[in-house]
């Protein structure tokens, strides 16, 4: 009885393709629409209301909570430490990883080695590393230590208004360059050492060589980790809370600290869930940005 | 039939699933407890309570201080009923009741005027409903190094509340350690970044508690008291008399190293300071400034039932043992020193404080009893306690970290403002 009837329909799924790759597509759909756009949504819609902690009472207030962000010092100084946190980190970040990668993929004695050392961060929980950083840090710790033993006045680090900053990009990028230098020796790699010989052959020079053969054939690697180490730059968090708590006077105040100060410290889910919007809406532009940029040179 | 089978099985699935919404009372006998102290604290009471109430389990979680507010809030607002007990600081009892994160336990009222000490009380309430227990009482005292003082050649500080220090006076006495007798710290106080311990310092030079009007939801921390407490508190810093980049309670192990002449810390570092062999100390009350007011630190730990938990009878009976009955509230402070709210567990244990560490702790009941009666200022009931402390606390680091103390509380006053805006 079942033999015909299976037979049925299927033959009515294979006259209609576009049912069945929808059929294959459904699970990663649900999950896309359960898990990425419906709270998108849901957090669209908490960010036009308003709670009053005092009477509890939810109420329908536009782009208010929008409005009371941009008058917000403390929201627009996060917008600035975090436009200036990215425009330093990434070329660096990525200026790094490029550069170790080159060189990691050269053979000499000990590259192996070395290479594991750089990679070794990433194996350790960013918690872990903001805490041994954060003793390391200290006015009285290691780094001030050895600052001494080369004739160096000891720094503040952490507890400066203009280092605080400069000291997390020192402890992101010790996380950060080796994880992304990964990504790009698989694609040096991938190159092949033809357009090398070829390129000797023809007379170039190593720096040549770099530009004219290296950089082309890397660029989607590099395009990936560009668009990727951006996002992730965007979105840091652990460290801050663990060593700066967004100070000293607001220095390391990322946005996506700020969020997490609202929500959680003082409880305004609307406000932080429009602040959310904003922060999406910039990484967004961002992005785009740089794809164009990437994408123009095809 | 087998269509009809698989949405039954979804539906009782899906049934299940809805059930564990909201509060109520499944009777479950595990009672889920949350809190920042570590687990060996909360060891004693809750032997004690399953010993009354056989087959009954308290399963204790602990968050760190430092995340305990953040944490709570995100789980008591996605109304998570994995919590039945938690610990709530006693100046947040307003928030937390407005947010409905707290159980009313209005009917018992009574019980808990007559139970708790005097000022442990009112704490509590919101309102006019009673939202929390009192479990835990604090005050501060001034700890020295005796052998640091003794090689500078300063004469320690009584014990006697009448001869209560200044803080110039302690200042100077730190200073001199610094100079002749080795001390890396002239003075450190333990709750570095912390309006618990530092809105005494505002409150002795007549400048508030820094929430004035008649709902509590005006700043005042520009008065006169409040800029100069905090341009002496920046000095300590910039003079090097205090650390820089130490977080608060990550401060005592520099008393107890040997490095600081001077500590402010709470009843609880007693027992810490007692534990260290090596260490040569005493205990005097806590200081004020010359011609102000004496004012010490107080307030703790209340404790609290989720409204959404879902065993709401066996979580009242757990509170019922550590908040009214003497004997589960004692067992509250065996493991770790600190006061007891209740008022029959509060005179048991002011012999064993002063007991504690010989020699070293003596007199250290006799100053919490004066200042439990003549000087403890409790930090101010608002419903915007939260942003308030969560903008001074970084105020207060960026004051210590070099950052001009008049602009600071007038920058203070602003993110104050806009956040209780907010709250409206």
């Amino acid at each position: 009885m079942t033999g015909p009837h299976r037979g049925a329909r299927l033959g009515r799924f294979t006259g209609r393709p576009v049912l069945v790759s929808l059929a294959f597509l459904a699970p990663a759909l649900i999950a896309l629409v359960v898990l990425r756009l419906v709270p998108a949504v849901m957090a669209f819609a908490s960010s036009l209301s308003h709670t009053s902690l005092v009477t509890g009472e939810t109420s329908f207030v536009g782009l208010g909570n929008y409005a009371t962000l941009f008058s917000d010092p403390t929201f627009l100084q996060s917008v600035r430490v975090t436009l200036l946190f990215s425009v330093i980190v990434n070329p660096l970040q990525i200026a790094a990883a490029l550069a170790l990668a080159v060189l990691f993929t050269r053979r000499f004695a000990g590259v192996r080695f070395l290479r594991v050392l750089v990679i070794l961060p990433i194996a350790v929980p960013p918690a872990v590393s903001a805490a041994i950083w954060s003793v390391a840090y200290r006015p009285d710790g290691l780094l001030n230590s050895v600052l001494s033993v080369l004739g160096i006045p000891p720094q503040p680090f952490l507890t400066s208004p203009s280092q605080a900053l400069w000291s997390l990009i020192v402890l992101l990028s010790w996380i950060g360059v080796g994880y992304w230098m990964m990504f790009l020796i698989a694609g040096l790699q991938d190159i092949p050492t033809s357009l090398y010989e070829a390129a000797a052959i023809d007379g170039a020079s190593a720096w040549a060589r770099f530009w004219h053969v290296t950089l082309p054939l890397l660029r989607r690697p590099l395009a990936f980790v560009l668009v990727a180490d951006t996002v992730s730059n965007f979105l840091v968090f652990a460290p801050v809370q663990m060593l700066t708590n967004g100070g000293p006077q607001g220095s390391t105040n990322v946005t996506m600290f700020d969020i997490f100060t609202r929500a959680y410290s003082v409880g305004d889910l609307s406000l932080a869930q429009a602040e959310v919007m904003l922060l999406v809406l910039l990484v967004l532009a961002v992005v785009i940005v740089q794809f164009r940029l990437l994408r123009g040179r095809d | 039939m087998k269509k009809c089978l698989a949405l039954a099985s979804l539906l009782a699935v899906l049934a299940a699933g809805c059930g564990t919404g909201g509060g109520g009372d499944t009777g479950s006998n595990t009672l889920r407890f949350v809190g920042p102290e570590d687990p060996k604290t909360f060891q004693p009471v809750i032997d004690g309570f399953q010993a009354k109430n056989p087959g009954v389990k308290v399963a204790y979680t602990q968050v760190p201080f430092d995340q305990l507010n953040a944490t709570l809030q995100q789980r008591l607002a996605a109304k998570d009923d994995t919590i039945d007990v938690y610990t709530v600081d006693q100046p947040r009892v307003a928030a937390l009741a407005t947010r409905g994160f707290l159980a009313d336990l209005s009917d018992w009222k009574d019980r808990v005027k007559q139970a708790a000490l005097p000022a442990q009380y009112d704490v509590n309430e919101h309102n006019g409903k009673l939202w929390s227990v009192p479990i835990w009482t604090s005050d501060q005292f001034l700890f020295y190094n005796k052998t640091l003082l003794k090689k500078a050649g300063v004469t320690p500080p009584s014990s006697d509340p009448a001869k209560r220090w200044t803080w110039e006076q302690t200042i100077e006495a730190g200073k001199k350690a610094q100079a002749e007798g080795g001390a890396q710290w002239a003075f450190v106080p333990e709750q570095i970044e912390q309006y618990y311990q530092l809105q005494s310092l505002a409150e002795s030079l007549g400048g508030g508690s820094g929430i004035t009007g008649q709902d509590m939801l005006t700043p005042a921390l520009t008065t006169d008291g409040w800029v100069k407490a905090m341009t002496w508190y920046h000095s300590l810093f910039d003079g090097k008399l205090a650390p820089r980049g130490v977080g608060s309670f990550q401060t005592s192990p520099l008393f107890t190293e040997g490095k600081a002449a001077f500590f402010a810390g709470g009843p609880w570092d007693v027992g810490g300071f007692a534990a260290a062999k090596d260490l040569d100390w005493g205990v005097a009350p806590y200081p004020y400034f010359a011609g102000g007011k004496q004012v010490t630190p107080t307030g703790s730990w209340s404790w609290g039932i989720n409204p959404a938990s879902q065993n709401q009878q066996l979580a009242r009976k757990f509170l019922e043992y550590a908040a009214l009955d003497p004997e589960g509230n004692l067992l509250t402070t065996k493991a770790t020193t600190i006061i007891p709210s209740n008022r029959a567990a509060f005179e048991k244990y002011v012999p064993t404080l002063d007991a504690l560490a010989g020699d070293k702790s003596k007199g250290v009941g006799a100053i919490m009893t004066y200042d439990a009666e003549h000087t403890a200022v409790a930090r101010p009931r608002s419903v915007g306690y939260i942003q308030f402390e969560d903008v001074m606390t970084k105020a207060f680091a960026d004051i210590r970290n070099g950052a001009d103390p008049a602009s600071r509380l007038q920058q203070a006053t602003q993110e104050v403002t806009t956040a209780w805006a907010q709250l409206r």
